[in-house]
């Protein structure tokens, strides 16, 4: 049996699953804040999807006539952008309920945040329901091709070439702008960049902001892979988690080789136990964090103590 | 020092927790309520006791509890098919099979802090919980254990049946007074105190001179051991075990239980915790399907505004008084 397939779709993965925990640990490395609602507004961002690219909004009839004749391609490509835009505010007022938590121990944010992922979800429930939604992908994009005599998912192909450049663009923003360069400060000593006259209340809501909006793009994209379901939200957050803390809490190289490693992990795994892969993943972090305890580029952070 | 006075063994507040619950079913149906509600409410209790031991009393964010729980289910049940269908053995098995566990996460875990403390629990909580779904020829997968069998209660020469609603509930009473007199005194002993130390500073206790990992694995296998035996008794109430209680979101209910309930300032915090928990699932799930919304909110605005829960609102406003 041929390994390659596997090692290709793992690595594919595993580029999905940095994007996942990059805006994880964008809060959390820079903020030193553990935001367990990242998962969602990671289903937030693939049920609005749905409802942009299905036409299933609450809209005038006439209006959403108009909308399902447009092609689906464009409806796609609209909801790609738009629905982390409308998952956006829902980091506004998480950031406003945190603000209380700063400060005080780790753990007070992490329960908040543990609290509002329930009622997310719970709010998801009442509006969709429980049944499961597949998010209609365009064809160019879908289906499958054959390549050294084997069939490969086309959109797996797409979606890791967007999580590449979705990360590239994070990597642009945190290393070379300025906004990257004040948060970074903020998070090293804010009493300074404070007294410099920098407004660091409004730079937290901008990187919850970036988190919230990259976790609902996470949403859309992981979506026509996963499936649109209530429970998917934690089925999300974990391994972001256990990516960050695999990689190295605040490092954004660790993120990447850390989903990388878990896709991978995944991937093979599945070739040989295909029930048992995730949990592949699990004896990974408790293998590597065992032996390394801040993870793979991990520094010493707040979050020992 | 008020920490140096002793301690009484039974106080007068465990008497009245202990008589009001023993009355309950004399009036559960006449408010609206039902005599299974009852057993719930005492099992969850005890499990949300033996949880606030590592979260509460030692300051240790264990997040994948439902673990320990889901094993002492499964190791009822299946002691009872495989083995011997005797309570005493199969309650046993029960905390066997949660300790054990208990004894290998804490292993790996217990120099660590925090959250990476809360991350590592998560994991190994999933492990589990995806050992259970996925063992169908042992647990049964999704569909889980069933006829798990009311076994009787045999005290040497007299034997109860707690088939029966009310029956059960006594018994679950009985285990209740006992797990709760035994974490009373376990929190009230020179051992408590050293948990007490580590909850406040780890590194103060460990230049102090305490083994602290040793004390940390002690607590999670204790606790453990505890809540399988709380895991047991579910299994037999509900006849069944799945491995839902094992998942993320179980594991976060008792987390909220103890929270809410104000576990970390009171020792009887979790007991209330637990009864406004399974009041509201059936209180407003009566009104609404969406009520772990409406819980959610409370649970997110205690731990805003009023993180010592309503145990801890109760204590203060009894003080001024």
């Amino acid at each position: 049996m041929s390994l390659l397939p596997h090692l290709v779709n793992g690595l594919a993965l595993g580029l999905l699953f940095a994007l996942l925990a990059l805006g994880f640990m964008l809060i959390l490395g820079l903020m030193e804040q553990i935001n367990l609602a990242h998962g969602s507004l990671f289903a937030l961002g693939a049920y609005f999807a749905y409802a942009i690219t299905a036409a299933r909004l609450p809209l005038p009839p006439d209006w959403l006539e108009a909308w399902a004749q447009v092609p689906l391609g464009w409806r796609f490509t609209v909801a790609m952008f738009l629905a982390p835009v409308l998952v956006a505010p829902f980091g506004v007022v998480l950031e406003r309920l945190m603000r209380r938590t700063y400060g005080r121990d780790p753990l007070y944010g992490l329960l908040l945040t543990f609290g509002a992922a329930m009622v997310i979800e719970e709010l998801i429930r009442v509006v969709w329901g429980t049944r499961d939604y597949m998010l209609p992908v365009p064809r160019g994009i879908s289906g499958g091709f054959v390549m050294l005599d084997l069939i490969w998912s086309t959109y797996r192909f797409w979606a890791a070439a967007f999580a590449v450049v979705a990360m590239a663009l994070v990597w642009l923003v945190i290393e070379r702008t300025r906004f990257g360069a004040l948060v970074k400060a903020g998070a090293h000593d804010s009493e300074i960049v404070q007294a410099l006259g920098h407004d660091l209340e409004k730079l937290r809501v901008w990187v919850f902001v970036m988190g919230t909006m990259m976790a609902a793009v996470a949403g859309v994209i992981l979506a026509p892979v996963w499936g649109i379901r209530p429970h998917m939200g934690v089925d999300a957050v974990v391994p972001a988690f256990l990516i960050i803390v695999l990689g190295g809490v605040g490092s954004f190289w660790g993120a990447v080789l850390g989903g990388i490693l878990v896709g991978v992990v995944v991937g093979l795994s599945g070739a040989y136990a295909s029930e048992w892969s995730m949990l592949s993943m699990y004896l990974l972090l408790i293998g590597v964090v065992t032996f390394r305890a801040r993870g793979l580029f991990g520094k010493k952070s707040v979050l020992e103590a | 020092m008020r920490a140096d006075k002793p301690v009484p063994v039974v106080t007068p507040a465990m008497i009245v927790i202990w008589l009001a619950f023993a009355t309950v079913p004399l009036w559960i149906e006449r408010v609206g309520l039902y005599q299974y509600l009852g057993v719930e409410i005492l099992i969850f209790a005890t499990y949300a006791l033996a949880y606030n031991l590592v979260l509460g009393h030692s300051g240790l964010p264990s997040f994948g509890h439902g673990a320990f729980f889901g094993l002492g289910a499964y190791g009822f049940g299946l002691a009872q098919f495989h083995v011997a269908a005797d309570l005493w053995f199969c309650l046993g098995a029960a905390i066997l099979a949660a300790s054990a566990c208990g004894a290998i996460v804490a292993a790996f875990i217990s120099h660590r802090r925090g959250i990476y403390y809360a991350l590592l629990t998560i994991a190994f909580g999933q492990i589990f919980w995806f050992i259970a779904i996925k063992s169908h020829a042992i647990t049964g997968g999704e569909d889980g254990l069933l006829k798990i069998a009311r076994l009787p209660v045999q005290l040497g020469v007299v034997t109860f049946n707690i088939s029966h609603n009310v029956a059960l509930f006594y018994f679950a009473l009985a285990v209740f007074v006992v797990v709760s007199l035994m974490l009373w005194r376990l929190v009230h002993s020179p051992f408590g105190r050293v948990l007490k130390a580590i909850k406040q500073n780890e590194t103060r206790a460990r230049f102090v001179g305490y083994d602290v990992w040793r004390y940390k694995a002690a607590v999670l296998v204790l606790s453990a051991g505890l809540s399988g035996l709380a895991g047991g008794l579910f299994a037999m109430a509900q006849s069944s075990a799945f491995p839902d209680v094992m998942s993320l979101h179980y594991s976060g209910y008792v987390v909220m239980m103890v929270l809410v309930g104000g576990g970390l300032v009171t020792f009887w915090g979790p007991v209330l915790g637990a009864i406004v928990f399974l009041l509201a699932r059936d209180v407003i799930g009566a009104f609404t399907t969406g009520w772990m919304l409406w819980f959610g909110l409370l649970f997110v605005a205690l731990v805003i505004y009023r993180p010592e829960g309503l145990g801890g609102m109760f204590l203060r406003s009894a003080r001024v008084k």
